[in-house]
Formats: C-alpha cells, sequence, structure tokens
C-alpha cells in the first residue's frame, strides 16, 4: 500500500507540473485576448466587457496555478483571498468606468442597419 | 366628485393628506402630527392612512404582510380618532401595492402619487423613520422620488430615542450581530495568520472583539436571522461555483467573437427589470451581471438595470434570467427562484443609446 504511493508520488508530481503550465497558457490566453479585444473593439463599453475578461479568467487562472504550485500552505489561502477581492472589485470598476461614460453622454457604439448601408452605396 | 356638496357648506377647503405607515417606533407621533397639521391648516380634514406593500398578495410572505398591514391601518385609525376628537376628520384606510411587486422608492412613490391622483391628496405627511418592507433607509430616495413626481411632502416632526438606541433594537438581535461580526472577523484574522499559534488566538480575539464592537451595527443593517443567515450564506456557497461556470461560458463566447476577423459584434443597450429587493440582492445581481462578460451594467437605478450587451447570446442569457433566478435563490430560497424570465414578464427591452 504504502509503496504503491511511493511510486504513485512522481506521477502526481508531473501531472502537477503540467496542471501549472496548462493554467498558466490558459490563464495568458485570456490575458491575450482581452488584449486584442481593447484594441478592435469600437467603443469604450464593448472595451469595459473585454477588460474584466483579464480579471476574471486571465488573473483567475494565474492565480490557480500559483495556488497550485505552493501548495498546501498558508500562502494559498492568501491567494484564493486575492482572487475572491478581485471578483469583487472587477465589476465594480468595469461599472464605473461604463456609469462615467453614460455620464459624460456617451452613445454606444451601435452595428449599422441594413437600410444605412443600403443608403450609402 | 363625492366632496363637492361638502365643499360649498365650508368656507376653507378640505384637506387631504396622505400618510404612508409602517411599523416604526414614531409611527404614532406621525399619525398625531398628521392630524393635528391638518386641522390646523383646515376646518375639514381628510386623513388617508395607507400601508405599501413590497410583496405580491400571490407569494407566501404577502399573506402574512397583508394581516400585519391591516393590523397596523386598525390601530392607526383608532388613534387618528382619538386625536381628531370631535373636528370633522374623515378616515379612509388602504393597503396598496398588493396587486404587485413594490421593490425601490421609486415603485413606493409610483404606487402614492396614482393613490394621490385618484383622491385628491393636497400633500403627504412622512414618518421620518418611514422603512416599507424590509429595507431600511429608504426616506430619502423616497423625498427625492416625491419631488419628482411633484407632490408636496412634509416629514413629520417627532421626539425619538436617539439614533444610537434604535440600532441596539432589542437585545437578542444586537447580540445576533455581534456574535456573528465577532465569528466573521475573527475567523478572517486566523486565515491570515496562524490559528495554532496561541499569540494569534488571543490578538486575534481582542482584534475581533474591537470590531464586533465597532462595527457590528454598520455591517448589518439588517436584522439577522439565526437559521435564515447562515442559510442565505451556504446558499451563496452554492451560487458561487454556478457564477463561475457561467464566466468561463461567457469568457470562451467571447474570445471567440474577438478572435475571429470578422468580428461579429453586435453591441446593443437593454433595459432589464430585475424583481430582486433593494440592497445586497441587487448588488449581487448587478455585479454577476457585469462579471459575466457580454454584459455589463451601466446604470443601476433602483430595479431598472440598464445594461449594455456585447453579443446577442450573451442579450438571450441575460433576458432568460437564469443570474436573476439564482440571486433569488440565493436570499429567499427554491420557491421564489421559480419566477417568470425577465423576457416572459415583459421586463426586459432593448433600447436605443440616446435613452441613457
Amino acid at each position: 500500500m504504502i509503496e504503491g504511493l511511493v511510486e504513485a508520488i512522481p506521477f502526481f508530481e508531473e501531472l502537477r507540473f503540467w496542471a501549472i503550465v496548462i493554467l498558466v497558457a490558459f490563464g495568458l490566453f485570456f490575458t491575450f485576448v482581452s488584449a486584442v479585444g481593447v484594441i478592435r473593439l469600437p467603443d469604450v463599453y464593448s472595451r469595459a466587457h473585454t477588460a474584466s475578461q483579464t480579471d476574471t479568467l486571465g488573473a483567475g487562472l494565474a492565480l490557480a496555478a500559483v495556488a497550485l504550485a505552493l501548495g498546501w500552505q498558508n500562502a494559498t489561502v492568501y491567494t484564493v483571498l486575492l482572487l475572491f477581492f478581485v471578483f469583487i472589485t472587477n465589476p465594480t470598476a468595469a461599472h464605473a468606468i461604463a456609469r462615467s461614460a453614460a455620464e459624460s453622454g456617451i452613445t454606444p457604439w451601435e452595428k449599422e442597419t441594413d437600410e444605412e448601408v443600403t443608403s450609402d452605396d | 366628485m363625492y366632496n363637492d356638496g361638502r365643499a360649498e357648506g365650508v368656507t376653507v377647503a378640505a384637506e387631504r393628506i396622505l400618510v404612508p405607515l409602517s411599523e416604526t417606533v414614531t409611527v404614532r407621533q406621525t399619525v398625531g402630527y398628521a392630524i393635528r397639521s391638518g386641522l390646523e391648516r383646515a376646518d375639514d380634514l381628510e386623513c388617508h392612512l395607507v400601508v405599501a406593500l413590497p410583496s405580491d398578495r400571490e407569494m407566501p410572505e404577502g399573506q402574512t404582510e397583508v394581516e400585519t398591514a391591516r393590523s397596523l391601518l386598525s390601530r392607526a385609525e383608532s388613534w387618528a380618532r382619538e386625536d381628531a376628537d370631535s373636528s370633522s376628520v374623515t378616515i379612509e384606510t388602504a393597503v396598496l401595492g398588493d396587486e404587485e411587486y413594490l421593490f425601490g422608492p421609486r415603485d413606493f412613490v409610483g404606487t402614492f402619487s396614482e393613490y394621490a391622483d385618484d383622491h385628491d391628496i393636497d400633500r403627504v405627511v412622512l414618518d421620518p423613520e418611514y422603512e416599507p418592507g424590509a429595507t431600511a433607509g429608504l426616506l430619502q430616495p423616497i423625498e427625492r422620488e416625491l419631488e419628482a413626481v411633484g407632490l408636496p411632502y412634509e416629514e413629520a416632526p417627532v421626539e425619538r430615542p436617539a439614533r444610537h438606541e434604535q440600532l441596539i433594537g432589542d437585545g437578542t438581535q444586537q447580540f445576533d450581530r455581534l456574535f456573528a461580526m465577532f465569528w466573521i472577523s475573527y475567523g478572517f484574522y486566523l486565515v491570515l495568520g496562524d490559528p495554532t499559534y496561541w499569540f494569534d488566538l488571543v490578538t486575534g480575539a481582542a482584534v475581533a472583539g474591537i470590531v464586533a464592537v465597532a462595527l457590528a451595527n454598520v455591517t448589518f443593517t439588517f436584522p439577522l436571522g439565526r437559521v435564515r443567515s447562515p442559510v442565505r450564506t451556504v446558499r451563496f456557497g452554492l451560487y458561487v461555483p454556478y457564477l463561475l461556470f457561467e464566466i468561463i461560458k461567457a469568457n470562451l463566447a467571447i474570445s471567440i467573437v474577438i478572435l475571429r476577423p470578422s468580428m461579429p459584434i453586435d453591441p446593443k443597450l437593454t433595459r432589464v427589470n430585475a424583481h430582486v429587493r433593494s440592497g445586497l440582492p441587487l448588488l449581487a445581481l448587478a455585479n454577476s451581471i457585469t462579471l459575466t462578460p457580454g454584459t455589463l451594467t451601466i446604470r443601476a437605478d433602483d430595479q431598472r438595470l440598464v445594461v449594455h450587451s456585447l453579443i446577442a447570446s450573451a442579450r438571450d442569457d441575460l433576458f432568460d434570467g437564469a443570474l436573476e433566478r439564482a440571486v433569488r435563490f440565493v436570499f429567499h430560497g427554491r420557491e421564489s427562484a421559480a419566477i417568470a424570465s425577465p423576457r416572459e414578464r415583459g421586463d426586459a427591452e432593448i433600447i436605443g443609446g440616446d435613452e441613457l
């Protein structure tokens, strides 16, 4: 029984290593997508959508990787708490930006309707 | 109109006042002031005592609310008769809003102004402690809304026990708050510290004690239920994984849209009337909506949420109201989660950008 566990440990270590790599990779991917979105999207409102992606999944997955890498110790709890605070403050910030944009009278960008497109032609 | 005949007989026109009541320490004084001030202004007074109910009569909590409202009204009526003495005072009582859900201050004022129009009300006398439903601190927004609809109002000058004593409420409530606050802060302290080290245990207890005494009344502005509050916390624990799942789903959908070269986005402003109460439930819903990419709360004007949606599928999810149901589940339990979606209720619409 105990021998079996000892044999299994390198396997779990390996698994943990790859899990960390995958989490970091996905975290980076979503952060990248969010950066692309900020550049490509047309106005402040739609950019606020994608900016929150960095916080939710980008930071979320990266912090999950950190927690996994640290293993079972006190600092792991801190990363979970950190994630919790990010999840509370992110929508607050996004809402504040969108709201102040609305207060400044910025009208949201909308897809041109078909009528307008045909009249342009 | 039924007043016409009487107005001819009396030189001073009848004064008609509306007094919204709720179960407060100052409700007795408010009724007294309403009658007294009304009689000073005119010889003939018509006093409408009303109780506005937050819930629907159909809902389980609605029935008991109607009964408490009736008993408050009958007590208030006898107080008013006592104060009116022999003067000519007509007293009308009514239960308002039992046909529909009233959530924010705007809903309450809407009901009042409808009633005021029907009965030719001259002014509203407000109880300074007025608290319809369980929501605290509605008075100022209600006054703002009354101003907006152009209904004259007045706060009854009442003598009341100092604010401090009022917050304390009865003993057990205060104990519950202190107890909850103490263990929450103690738990947090030990999570950050080391729960096996005696020094952290002692300093944690001291800090938690100070925090509990100083902040219990600030943190919990609503009465805690010994069973309900822990149950809510547990249900919130169930809500978090569900929310995470929704966030991941929405993130993938948005990522695909952004990375596609044609970028098929279709941003639209929408208005959704949420059926959750003001305060914490509304905060939870608005934050969850913003947290899922693709929907972004721009305004939370009472229950009227203005939400910007980036793609059609996110908009459909919003109109299907899954998050709203989940928030209702967290705060009110499974039965109240089973409500029609905003789309079915007609509470969801796409609005133009100029309506911000």
